[in-house]
């Protein structure tokens, strides 16, 4: 089984609107200006980083400042790459009629809800392989709802996969009794679909003991003084903490002096708080980024990473 | 060939054949059994073709191409499922 690089990754989760994508921008213009090699990857579908970073982005890397890189991943391109190889597989094990029969149904399926997450699990584990050398991956997450859906993943997968895997071993143990008695000394073909249920719950169980590992997985939720930020992020952390995957840092973007704080640390006890100040100044530019960390005290940035600051 | 070996050869032909159809019969409830249990596995990952609550979507795709059988044989259960009493007679050789 292929092992997962090690690179830290750093997930921006939270309401939409609370300040996901300039905090992750923020977090990793730091990163990259304490000298380590940092990677910010959109995988929102609305794809803000272009418009922080005031660069045109794709799903090519691309060079922002020293040490830092950013990438914009289009998860339709993923959901279309992914049918399409799952249908040549189909074309290569089908006999053509029943292969011809199942085309229309591929153009329906696309739009298929649960393909979405999937697209970015499969290019989130396409980045972890390309860019494995990176100390820092920082995910600019979807809102909330496409977020939960990406984490719970591997969690809900294996409880199929482990279920499919137990009804097939009894199919295979009947086959075989089958085959012995009509077949008498055949040897037993491999059963292709155990093997793809096995490979299945290597590479689920892989991703869930990723998402879990808090050294290897840091998930910093954004959210805004105010009572619907605070109700959306009380769900989140409850979310999170169902399918056991912890929460890292609450992050409380455009913070003013007592608006909400005390509610705030009342709710969320326990949990790594930062405040990140009101900008007056939209924070558009890696100049105005950069600006603003040096104002405020960009060491705030370095916790809970817990890496030195020059 | 002589007489005797052509009539050795017709008994273990006959033994073969006899052996033959004693298996087929020994496995035939239990071939129903299996046939079955690979319908409700086709079931379980792709009756999201058939209207039934199913696996996540790249559960079923990962799956599929590995399961031409098992979805020829949904189709036709379909065809059969709204004979079932003549089905299970047909199984058990009750005419």
């Amino acid at each position: 089984m292929k092992t997962i690089p090690k690179a830290t990754s750093i997930f921006y989760i939270g309401k939409g609107g609370a300040g996901k994508s300039t905090s992750a921008a923020l977090n990793s213009l730091f990163l990259a200006q304490q000298g380590l090699e940092v990677m910010i990857i959109s995988l929102d579908p609305a794809h803000n980083q272009s418009d922080i970073l005031e660069k045109r982005l794709s799903d090519k890397p691309r060079q922002i400042a020293p040490h830092l890189k950013a990438i914009e991943i289009d998860h339709k391109y993923w959901i279309r790459q992914y049918l399409k190889d799952i249908h040549e597989q189909i074309k290569r094990t089908y006999r053509y009629l029943t292969s011809f029969n199942l085309e229309k149904y591929f153009k329906v399926i696309k739009h298929s809800p649960c393909l979405e997450e999937y697209a970015l699990i499969l290019a989130f584990r396409e980045i972890r392989r390309k860019f494995s050398k990176m100390d820092y991956l920082v995910f600019d997450m979807a809102p909330t709802a496409l977020s939960l859906k990406f984490f719970n993943l591997p969690t809900v997968s294996l409880v199929w996969v482990n279920h499919l895997l137990s009804l097939r071993r009894e199919i295979i143990r009947k086959r075989e009794i089958v085959t012995r008695i009509k077949l008498m000394n055949k040897e037993i073909e491999t059963d292709k679909v155990l093997l793809r249920i096995k490979t299945s719950i290597q590479e689920y169980t892989a991703l869930k003991e990723l998402f879990e590992d808090p050294d290897l997985t840091k998930i910093n939720l954004v959210m805004n003084p105010d009572q619907l930020s605070i109700a959306e992020s009380r769900r989140i952390v409850e979310g999170l903490k169902d399918i056991n995957i912890p929460l890292s840092q609450v992050i409380i973007n455009k913070s003013r002096q007592g608006c909400c704080m005390a509610y705030i640390h009342k709710e969320f006890k326990g949990l790594s708080i930062l405040k990140l100040p009101f900008s007056e100044t939209p924070l558009i530019g890696l100049d105005v980024l950069a600006h603003f960390l040096k104002e405020n005290n960009d060491k705030m940035m370095a916790q809970p990473l817990k890496i030195p600051v020059s | 060939m002589s007489l005797l070996k052509q009539i050795q050869y017709k008994i273990e032909r006959l033994w073969q054949i006899q052996g033959e159809a004693s298996r087929n019969r020994a496995v035939e409830a239990l071939e129903s059994e299996l046939e079955e249990m690979e319908n409700i596995f086709g079931i379980l990952v792709c009756g999201s073709f058939l209207g039934i609550s199913s696996p996540p979507m790249q559960i079923t795709l990962d799956l599929i191409p590995y399961m031409e059988k098992e979805l020829v044989l949904m189709m036709e259960k379909v065809d059969t499922a709204s004979e079932p009493i003549s089905q299970l007679f047909s199984i058990f050789d009750i005419s």
